[in-house]
């Protein structure tokens, strides 16, 4: 019987820029985490007695000290773990952990993700990103969900010079082309 | 003698030598020059040809608001019609040629239109060339055509890059001169976001080409000292060779910045990029366009506006020419004579309207008060004028100074309406800016550089103070007040040579009162009758002289006759750079299915779907038309086993308290009572009853669902249903997410496909009839642990799967799955087989629900409950979506079973003609069934389940054919369903 190897949306693709770099980011976890009406408390706590974190509001995130574990306030009611995954059923994980006080939906298939690094990586983004990503509009840990070339894209700063971009795993092609193009616009 | 019109001085690096061709014609120039100062300083005057009467013309202006030196740039499919001389940057190899000239630029053979000038005069088109009638679209008009017109399009593709960005600030300045330099200092400092624009490659503005001083420096220095302070400061982003063309809402500008267009060689780079400025406040500091005045005979190229020969004079120590009279109706006239005659220039004469000056004349220059230029000299170029007084004044360039109007444009772009002030005889700013718009300088009527620096300077202050930011410097830079005083005098009256209003189209003052003698009062009709104010220049140098003629002719005053409106571009913009990178394949993303590559090395035929791609059909070695690969496809389905990639399909994940209730209510059949494992038919419709969509939904848990939705519906159902919770029912307790793109599905099809997944789902599920029945639906592992989903579902009408794998083992399962099933031969097929398959089960697809069909209409009227209320139910009770006579779903076969079936041909009855009083329905889907060895069909037909066996006229007009067809069950293959439940 063959087994079934895994593989990335963008082959693990990796360019270096003057002044910034793109990379594929692979080997996280997506879990998508809704609030069941009335009980918003009650996963809040779980979620601050499982990682030490408070849930996050939407347009910010929040790493837990350890570094095991960031949580994306996306919209009312959903926020996105991200996380190491190391298991073929991360919804699954995350239920174990803080039980059962949210719906939990693994998206880790469902996005492709860049991290677009380094000091030009927002120059680079000005080309497709309307967001302002100025720092002090758009601060480390900060995100938001938009649109780059008709595709939506969910940003994160998770760094001062550095992005992670997620957007659907079936158009990633056509993604990653627009950000590449962007990186070579600038150059 | 190269260069033979250059002096000292000037904004020019004198250390760099670029040659440059116009018309062939080698040449050189320096660094910091344009096309036209580089043309000025090798004593070029004849630079084109008028549109009209191919008058020979040379440069007017020094700016973006030139009507005549427009040349072609560059060579073959990336030559430029167009382009202004006087703002293309001069590059090392630049090669122009002039334009709209049949035969050599000095010996045009259409300058034969400048005789027949009486036959060519506003709107002739309308009145002349009438007969005979049928000669005006074969011979007039082509010849018309022909002879007018600017500059030739290369009719090749375009191959330079273009492209967009976003910019955010907290004040843009729109424009870098004295205004705008001191209105970013002033915000800059205070530490707002600054973004400082100019259409310029070197930032001053009119500093640069003058002589004034600021602080004691001279005000290029000053200007020069300004920008590098600002290049190093972080919160300002300086950018030169920028145009700000539009203001748009919410604060929100266009501007186009020219990257490489100065460049011999771009590099493949990006020529354009056109930028969204999204700004909180925009000061616009886009200064003043100076404006000539009509008088006789006043297009001969050495006519010249006047603050632009000094401009070339200054700036780029280029001299338009070397005995110089200047005719001005204000102070700034004189300023040019001044700076001329410092530059080494003979002032042949100073001709004033005014009957009195303030400043002094430089010496040796005559000058004539209360007098005007009524006519002049030289076919190709300047010799003389002649005065009102009666004298005549040899001279080689005729500097023109008839006031300076206020660059309101972008004030008016939102409707914004332009006022007029005596004092400056001009349109300045009106009160109803665009929202956070704030002007200072020039453009505000303010046109003394004093100022112009202290209104930059307030206007910034107070934007900043707006947003929160405090100034530091309390006072502006300081400057003199230059002498400005104007006349309101904008064209010599009489019955002489034609005068000039608008150089680019060819308007004269005679144009404007046929025009108004012909009924045109409105500024905008006489706008479209004249072409006053139209092309690449928008009319800047001529629009208030045209509105002056006109008013004198309605009895009106100026700012009674109005202004035509302002509206976006400011300046020209390629539609290249609208495009931006935004061609071909890169028009809109396209969507792949985890399967793609193996389909690809397959040699798959793909197909379009929204902007997925989709294997259409698997050629095979012998297969020559594509018949043959479906036929094979769908037979083995049939027969054996077929493997399809449905990843397409939408998908959302549905989870809460309030699921099943909320699916009860969304659906129009129950599924409130679905059971846990298993799958239901899903029909939604529309509140106004029609339906919207169907699917199947599975129920995984108690408070777990997940829906699939047809490919092309899988983005507006899920908005829809998030409409429905998000505002409908906020109350439910339900969550949506898109799972379309998390999870690689296949349709596995066939008697045979239960073997097949024994083999790849492991051993622990047990996948027989009795466990997994049809409509059964669970969560399994495949290929040794992999996580999975299956559900018994059946689109074939076939023994049929669907399993689903976490998109990263996409790829690996398609070729497991191909790899197990190999001993059951196995296909793979697309979207050809699937139709066929579906069309001999008498499925619906968008064809059939194609937003004006009902479930009724579809045959499942049974499944709109009555016992529920959901979306659709109440209005599909409209009496006329129920009528006897209403359509039906049926099936059609062909009378002659060699015919092959069309989709889109309509019905009609037997020994009736094929008209719309006739039409009785039409064909949705069609195709060749190799089930049944003949074209089938499914459509809508007016009563049409009690027609069974009727034989129609199925007439396509389109393709020109009409055959009989009879109506039939739309099932074609297995009614009762068996195999599906085998």
């Amino acid at each position: 019987m063959p087994s079934l190897v895994a593989n990335s949306p963008l082959g693990d693709f990796r360019q270096e820029f003057d002044g910034l770099e793109v990379a594929e980011v692979t080997g996280l976890a997506i879990v998508s985490i809704a609030t069941p009406h009335g009980r918003e408390a009650e996963l809040a706590g779980a979620v601050l007695d499982a990682w030490g974190i408070e849930f996050p509001p939407v347009g910010a995130s929040i790493e837990s000290t350890a570094g095991e574990i960031r949580i994306l306030g996306l919209q009312p009611g959903q926020v996105f773990a991200l996380f190491q995954r190391d298991d073929e059923r991360p919804a699954e994980a995350i239920a174990r952990k803080i039980g059962d006080y949210g719906y939990y939906t693994d998206q880790s298939d469902s996005w492709a993700i860049l991290r677009i690094s380094g000091d030009r990586s927002r120059e680079a983004l000005e080309r497709i990103c309307a967001l302002d990503l100025h720092p002090d509009v758009f601060k480390t840990g900060g995100v938001a969900r938009t649109v780059m070339e008709h595709l939506g894209v969910i940003v994160l700063r998770d760094k001062d010079d550095a992005f992670l971009l997620l957007s659907a795993r079936s158009s990633a092609p056509s993604f990653l082309h627009a950000v590449v193009t962007s990186a070579k616009n600038i150059q | 003698m190269s260069q033979s019109n250059r002096t000292q001085g000037g904004h020019i690096d004198r250390s760099k030598t670029l040659r440059f061709t116009f018309n062939g014609s080698r040449l050189e120039g320096h660094p910091g020059d344009t096309l036209a100062s580089a043309l000025i300083a090798n004593g070029v005057r004849l630079v084109g040809r008028s549109f009209k009467y191919h008058r020979p013309r040379g440069i007017f202006s020094a700016g973006s608001e030139e009507p005549n030196a427009l040349v072609e740039l560059r060579r073959d499919a990336h030559r430029e019609p167009n382009t202004r001389a006087t703002v293309t940057e001069l590059f090392d190899g630049l090669a122009a040629n002039s334009q709209n000239h049949r035969g050599p630029l000095r010996y045009d053979l259409l300058a034969v239109n400048d005789y027949l000038s009486p036959f060519l005069t506003a709107g002739f088109y309308y009145k002349t060339f009438m007969w005979p009638k049928a000669f005006w679209e074969k011979l007039y008009e082509p010849i018309i055509r022909a002879s007018a017109g600017l500059g030739r399009l290369s009719m090749q593709e375009d191959p330079d890059a273009y492209d967009k960005g976003f910019l955010h600030c907290d004040l843009l300045i729109i424009g870098a001169g004295p205004a705008g330099l001191s209105a970013a200092l002033t915000a800059a400092r205070s530490g707002a976001r600054v973004i400082l624009a100019d259409e310029d490659f070197r930032l001053g503005g009119r500093l640069n080409a003058e002589t004034l001083e600021i602080s004691g420096d001279s005000g290029a220095d000053w200007a020069q000292a300004t920008v590098a302070e600002l290049s190093s400061m972080d919160n300002v982003r300086l950018m030169p060779r920028t145009t700000v063309y539009g203001a748009y809402d919410h604060g929100i500008y266009g501007a186009i910045e020219r990257k490489t267009d100065h460049l011999a060689d771009g590099g493949g780079k990006p020529r354009q990029v056109l930028w969204r400025i999204y700004s909180r406040r925009a000061i616009l500091c886009a200064g003043a366009t100076e404006r000539s005045i009509a008088f006789g005979n006043n297009d001969r190229p050495g006519i010249m506006l006047a603050g632009s020969v000094r401009a070339y004079a200054n700036r780029w120590a280029a001299l338009p020419g070397r005995r110089v009279a200047v005719f001005t109706n204000n102070d700034d006239g004189w300023r040019t004579a001044s700076d001329l005659a410092a530059q080494g220039a003979e002032i042949a004469a100073i001709v004033d309207t005014r009957e009195r000056a303030s400043l002094a004349a430089p010496a040796g220059a005559a000058v004539s008060m209360g007098t005007s230029v009524v006519d002049t000299k030289g076919r190709h170029g300047l010799k003389g004028v002649a005065l009102s007084n009666g004298s005549t004044v040899e001279c080689d360039c005729l500097a023109v100074s008839g006031g300076w109007s206020p660059n309101v444009h972008l004030t008016c772009h939102q409707r914004g309406r332009p006022v007029w002030r005596d004092d400056i005889a001009g349109f300045a700013p009106g009160p109803d800016l665009p929202d956070g718009m704030r002007v200072a300088g020039a453009a505000n009527g303010s046109l003394t550089l004093a100022a112009a620096l202290r209104e930059g300077h307030e206007q910034a202050s107070a934007a900043a103070g707006e947003l929160g930011f405090s100034t530091v410097a309390k006072t502006p830079p300081a400057a003199e007040d230059e002498a400005v005083e104007a006349s309101a005098f904008f064209h010599v009256k009489n019955d002489g040579p034609r005068a000039w209003i608008d150089l680019q189209n060819d308007v004269t003052a005679k144009d404007v009162k046929l025009a108004h003698q012909e009924g045109f009062r409105s500024v905008e009709h006489l706008k479209r009758y004249t072409t006053l104010g139209m092309a690449t220049d928008q009319g800047k140098t001529a629009n208030l002289l045209g509105l002056s003629v006109m008013a004198e002719c309605t009895g009106r005053t100026i700012p009674e006759t109005g202004t035509t409106i302002f509206r976006p571009p400011y300046t020209p913009v390629p539609i290249g750079a609208f495009a931006g990178r935004a061609r071909g394949k890169e028009f809109r993303p396209t969507r792949l299915t985890t399967s793609h590559k193996w389909a690809e090395e397959r040699g798959a035929v793909f197909v379009e779907a929204g902007q997925w791609l989709r294997a259409q059909w698997f050629p095979q070695s012998g297969e020559t038309r594509w018949r043959e690969s479906v036929d094979r496809e769908a037979a083995a389905v049939r027969g054996s086993v077929g493997i399809c990639d449905v990843t397409t399909l939408g998908k959302i994940d549905i989870q809460g308290r309030d699921a099943a209730e909320f699916l009860n209510k969304v659906y129009a059949n129950g599924f409130a009572k679905l059971a846990v494992g298993k799958v239901r038919y899903g029909l939604m419709l529309r509140e106004d009853g029609i339906v919207m969509d169907d699917g199947t939904t599975a129920r995984l848990g108690e408070n777990h669902f997940v829906m699939t939705t047809t490919t092309a519906n899988a983005v507006s159902v899920f908005r829809h249903m998030e409409f429905c919770r998000q505002c409908l029912w906020p109350g439910l307790d339900v969550h949506l997410i898109s799972a379309t793109e998390q999870w690689a599905q296949f349709a596995v099809a066939g008697p045979r496909s239960r073997d097949l997944l024994r083999k790849a789902v492991d051993p622990e599920f047990d996948i027989s009839s009795e466990a997994f029945p049809f409509m059964g639906c669970g969560e399994v592992s495949v290929f040794g642990g992999t996580p999975a989903r299956l559900f018994r579902i059946s689109f074939s009408g076939e023994l049929a799967y669907e399993i689903a794998v976490p998109a990263r083992y996409g790829d690996a399962m398609i070729r497991a799955l191909m790899e197990v099933g190999e001993e059951f031969g196995v296909v793979p097929y697309g979207t050809e087989a699937l139709s066929v398959l579906r069309i001999e089960k008498g499925h619906p697809v968008a064809a059939e629900l194609c937003g004006q069909t009902t479930a009724r209409d579809l045959g499942l009227g049974r499944m709109v409950s009555k016992k529920k209320d959901c979306i659709g139910n109440t209005l599909s009770e409209r009496s006329n979506l129920n009528r006897e006579d209403g359509l039906s779903l049926v099936g059609f076969a062909p009378v002659m079973r060699n015919d092959q079936l069309s989709a889109g041909a309509h019905f009609v009855s037997r020994g009736k003609p094929a008209s719309t009083e006739n039409d009785e329905g039409w064909m949705t889907s069609v195709a060749y069934s190799p089930e049944l060895g003949h074209s089938i069909g499914l459509g809508f037909i007016a009563g049409g389940h009690e027609r069974m066996g009727e034989i129609i006229q199925a007439a396509d007009p389109l393709r020109g054919r009409t055959i009989e067809v009879r109506i039939v069950s739309p099932h074609f293959v297995d009614p009762e369903g068996e195999r599906q439940r085998a």
